[in-house]
């Protein structure tokens, strides 16, 4: 055993000389001869004989080769270099294969490693699978909650599940120490962890005793701000710090990939203290979001089910005219997280994969193309005794160096990709930004590069080569069917992506080019949020404002200053429900909520910083601020709605709540954008923000008209508001910058199906091209004949394109047709576009004619400018 | 030609090394030494002859060396190692007991 090893191991490192064998065999064939002359041939006769029974040598040669222990190392890097060579030689189709194999495998790496992000990634709760998100819907707001008044008798008689928990929000707050910071903080039950299975990194979860009113302060810090803010030190458990003036004991520190459910950053995590009993009395109580782990054997769809009778106990406390449009809602807390998320990540994933079927095909038909090329190559080989095993290695080594070789550019590819996606994302995305190439995905593309590869390299070897092949003849058609079917397939696909992206893009455009109502250039928004510990009464919140305001309005260049608590078009506003509105002298209607009605307190200015016309009545004036009266401004939308064809000057109406003061209507103003881009307007009413405490909030956006370039005018605002408050934070943005952010996400959206369906249009071409050119080449010698016989240069021409527009033709039909079936799945986000838009169908089609047809013609002149005498003596 | 017999699997080697056990013999010789001993029932031609010496060299039971032929020529010679003549023994009774096996169950009557 062991001498065999030695043995091994010595002919592994001495290598016996080639010339050795060869001088052994030849000895064979002469001792042969010898033997044939003694038998009585004459010596040519016997030499011949020898040589006949002797048969190839070459085979003989090559079977005494692979005897040798480890033989085929040697040969994978003589493959290799052979390879490389032949890689060197044809140029084209080297870089049209790496191309190819670098974009799909680049452009799939990335959108998978985003996608599963989103859709597939593991939730760091222990045993997610069994968590959901419990509560009612209403058309107030979009997720699920819960009221005060309900949660605890739902807590108390739910059956579906093992843990009942809740969460009343994250708001933020302040950490006032030596290094004071803004901070977000949720606040929660003291069972919210221990259902989730979050167990702290250091330290124990909140105590029930914790978590009630006037209990003992108590907080737990996420890990990025014990890394952040305390430089991990681990005596931070037992420490007190100091949270909107409030000294609370730290108890623990959470893991590093602790999340809120609802993925909203949250630095510290408090108990949400809520007196229980006074909330069960409460109506409707407090908001709060409720999670829940399921029993075993029960899923979301029993579980809503089962908690029909505890919904219809909420119901009956809910007014009568309401009662239609509260639903519950049970669903797991993924579904939740991603909800909308979800379809812009699966197109995303439809796209990429047509991306990839469309960049296999191509490396398909390349390889096709080369392996029919060198049909005559692998013939003579063949025929000089290189084994039938030795030619499928070595085109298997090919492939696999062209797909190792795609599979890393393809990675460097994706790395970049994924930077511009997590660049260009909306900050609405918040999963995004913690996207980072995933190992098991790239393995997972190179394994699919290298048996796409395989598969269609391997295929044309495997076929015995023909002898025929070794007549001058240009390959034969064998594979030039599937190819075509190839080139169909990569057109009809290219043209399903490009009518995607193209409806996007119309759409995208429409939301651009959406009349807001309002002038957005030349002012200047400031974000000023103030700390509630320190502006602790209203009155006190109300001066900072107003001795701001007076400041802003005496900078050089500044022409009005206003304030306002939101500014349009975004969704965030205040909301009331329309059927709350009392007008005075008419009947309150009876049934249904009516819909929200917006509204927003300003200061008399803030129309015409935005241009909004008042359309009837006036608008606010100064000396309004400092009556006691109570004025309002409707939108176009609320009088119609509200008033019809009566006028709304004068009238006395009553807002929230229903025994609050009469508010009289001074003036109606034109619609303005109000709910987002792409939502529809909504009914509005302004009030005017006075100089009365009560009137008052802790944040406030300042706008600054100004004629002077925004970039000059900021540093003096922050100046002015340092001079005031020194360690206040202020956000500036242009309102142009604010509205141009909420077309972030259809930018998003249409930039990256736009930039798949170039990628995929610019491979199809590729492919085509590649086709065509082939066809060509192949019937060169045909050609000559058609033009010995009298054929014109034009038939030729058409000849050719006749062939590549066949194909084009039935790829573009399929490929509309596969559009027209699947563009109502992007219905839901297109913007004042059908989903089946003639004009994006019509351009697209085109688009894709006039590409294709220009790579066909190329080959084609090449094809109509062969001369007959040459092609004839081709062969 | 003697139409020629497919050898069983594994028993070129046995022959070989058979062949090889009274003395050196280049390739040829063994070629034609087995052929003559086999009245030509047995042909070992060129294409599994050096594959098996090669193999068995590689296996360390025979080694080889350059030589001078019987009418002079530079020839390589094959040598049964100790390794070699341990597993000629082996194969040889593995062989014996092999055969008659193989001769019982067809019904032959097993030679003393």
């Amino acid at each position: 055993m062991m001498a065999e090893f030695l043995a091994r191991l010595r002919f592994l490192f001495s290598r016996r000389r080639p010339s050795d064998l060869d001088e052994e065999l030849q000895f064979h064939v002469e001792e042969s001869t010898r033997a044939n002359l003694a038998a009585g041939m004459n010596p040519g006769e016997a030499r011949r004989t020898a040589i006949v029974e002797f048969g190839g040598v070459e085979r003989a040669r090559e079977q005494c080769h692979e005897q040798r222990p480890g033989w085929w190392l040697g040969t994978v890097g003589q493959d290799v270099r052979y390879a490389l060579r032949g890689f060197r030689r044809n140029p084209v189709f080297t870089l049209a294969a790496l191309a190819t194999l670098t974009l799909g495998i680049g452009a799939t790496t990335a959108v998978f490693s985003v996608v599963d992000r989103i859709l597939f990634r593991p939730l760091p709760y222990a045993h997610a699978d069994r968590l959901v998100s419990v509560g009612l819907t209403a058309p107030i707001v979009p997720e699920e909650f819960m009221l005060g008044g309900s949660y605890y008798v739902w807590r108390d008689n739910q059956k579906p599940f093992e843990a009942f928990t809740s969460e009343t929000g994250v708001s933020s707050c302040d950490l006032t120490e030596h290094n004071p910071a803004h901070l977000s903080c949720a606040d929660v039950e003291a069972s919210f962890l221990p259902t989730l299975g979050v167990l702290p990194l250091l330290g124990r979860n909140f105590l029930p005793e914790e978590d009630r009113p006037h209990g003992p302060k108590v907080a737990l810090v996420s890990y990025g701000l014990w890394q952040s803010h305390y430089a991990r030190d681990p005596s931070i458990v037992n420490r007190l710090i100091d949270i909107d003036g409030n000294l609370t004991r730290v108890i623990g520190v959470l893991p590093k990939d602790f999340e809120m459910p609802t993925v909203e950053a949250a630095d510290i995590v408090l108990p949400q203290a809520l007196d229980e009993a006074e909330q069960r009395k409460a109506d409707p109580g407090r908001v709060m979001y409720a999670f829940a782990r399921l029993k075993p054997g029960i899923d979301a769809q029993q579980a809503q089910a089962m908690l029909e009778p505890v919904f219809n106990y909420s119901l009956s406390l809910a007014p009568p005219q309401f009662r239609k449009e509260v639903h519950l809602r049970v669903r797991s807390i993924r579904d939740r997280e991603v909800h909308d998320m979800r379809m812009v990540a699966w197109i995303l994933l439809g796209a990429v994969l047509a991306v990839l079927l469309i960049a296999c095909a191509n490396v398909a038909s390349l390889l096709m193309a080369r392996s029919a090329a060198r049909q005559r190559e692998l013939a003579v080989r063949s025929v000089l005794g290189a084994s039938r095993r030795r030619l499928i290695r070595q085109t298997l080594t090919e492939t696999l160096v062209l797909s190792l070789a795609g599979a890393s550019l393809g990675c460097a590819l994706a790395e970049i990709l994924l930077r511009v996606f997590i660049a260009i994302a909306p900050e609405d995305v918040p999963l995004l930004a913690k996207a980072s190439l995933d190992p098991r995905i790239v393995l997972f593309t190179i394994l699919l590069s290298l048996a796409c590869g395989a598969l269609f390299g391997i295929a044309p070897a495997m076929e015995k080569p023909r002898m025929a092949a070794l007549a001058a003849r240009f390959g034969s058609g064998a594979h030039a069917w599937l190819r075509r079917c190839l080139v169909v397939g990569q057109i009809a696909a290219s043209i399903v992506l490009l009518t995607g992206a193209a409806l996007l893009l119309r759409s995208f455009r429409n939301l651009e080019e959406q009349k807001m109502g309002m002038e957005t250039q030349g002012v200047l928004a400031a974000n000023i949020s103030l700390p509630r510990y320190r502006y602790t009464t209203q009155q006190k919140q109300m001066d900072f404002f107003l001795r701001a305001e007076s400041a802003l309005e005496h900078l050089p260049g500044v022409s009005a200053v206003a304030m306002t608590n939101w500014l349009p078009p975004g969704e965030t506003h205040e909301e009331q429900i329309f059927n709350n509105i009392a007008v005075a002298g008419k009947p309150r209607p009876t049934s249904g909520t009516g819909g929200m009605v917006a509204w927003r307190r300003i200061t008399p200015e803030y129309f015409s910083i935005l241009k909004i016309p008042i359309v009837r009545g006036q608008g606010f004036t100064q000396e309004q601020r400092s009556s006691s009266e109570h004025y309002l401004i409707l939108s176009s939308l609320l009088a119609a709605r509200l008033f019809g064809g009566e006028d709304p000057i004068g009238q006395h109406m009553r807002l929230v709540p229903p025994d609050g003061p009469w508010f009289m209507v001074l003036g109606v103003a034109a619609d303005v954008r109000n709910a987002g881009l792409a939502g529809a307007e909504m009914p509005e009413f302004y009030q005017l923000r006075r100089n009365i405490a009560d009137d008052w909030n802790p944040w406030e956006v300042m706008m600054v008209k100004t004629a002077l370039p925004p970039a000059a005018v900021e540093p003096w605002i922050r100046a002015r508001i340092g001079q005031i408050d020194p360690t206040l934070p202020v956000e500036i943005v242009t309102l142009s910058e604010d509205v141009s952010r909420l077309a972030d996400r259809p930018r998003f959206e249409a930039s990256l199906l736009a930039f798949f369906a170039l990628g995929g249009l610019a491979m199809a071409i590729i492919g085509l091209y590649g086709v065509i050119s082939f066809v060509a080449t192949q019937r060169t010698h045909e050609i000559g004949v058609r033009m010995a016989l009298g054929a014109s240069r034009g038939d030729i021409l058409r000849l050719i394109t006749v062939e590549g527009g066949r194909l084009i033709a039935t790829g573009a039909v399929l490929g509309l047709c596969a559009a027209f079936a699947l563009t109502r799945l992007l219905g839901s986000l297109l913007f004042q576009v059908g989903a089946h838009d003639p004009a994006s169908f019509v351009a697209v089609a085109l688009l894709l004619a006039i590409v294709a047809l220009a790579a066909t013609l190329i080959p084609a002149r090449a094809a109509m400018k062969v001369q007959p005498v040459e092609a004839l003596r081709y062969e | 030609m003697p139409p020629s017999t497919d050898l069983l699997q594994g028993t070129l080697d046995l022959l070989i090394l058979q062949t090889l056990a009274p003395g050196p013999m280049h390739g040829w010789a063994v070629a034609q030494r087995i052929q003559q001993v086999s009245r030509h029932v047995l042909q070992i031609g060129q294409g599994s002859l050096y594959p098996a010496l090669h193999r068995l060299e590689y296996k360390g039971w025979i080694r080889s060396g350059w030589g001078a032929s019987e009418n002079n020529r530079r020839a390589r010679f094959y040598s049964l190692t100790r390794a070699g003549k341990r597993r000629l023994e082996t194969e040889l009774e593995t062989w014996d007991r092999l055969s008659s096996a193989i001769a019982l169950v067809l019904g032959r009557e097993v030679q003393a």
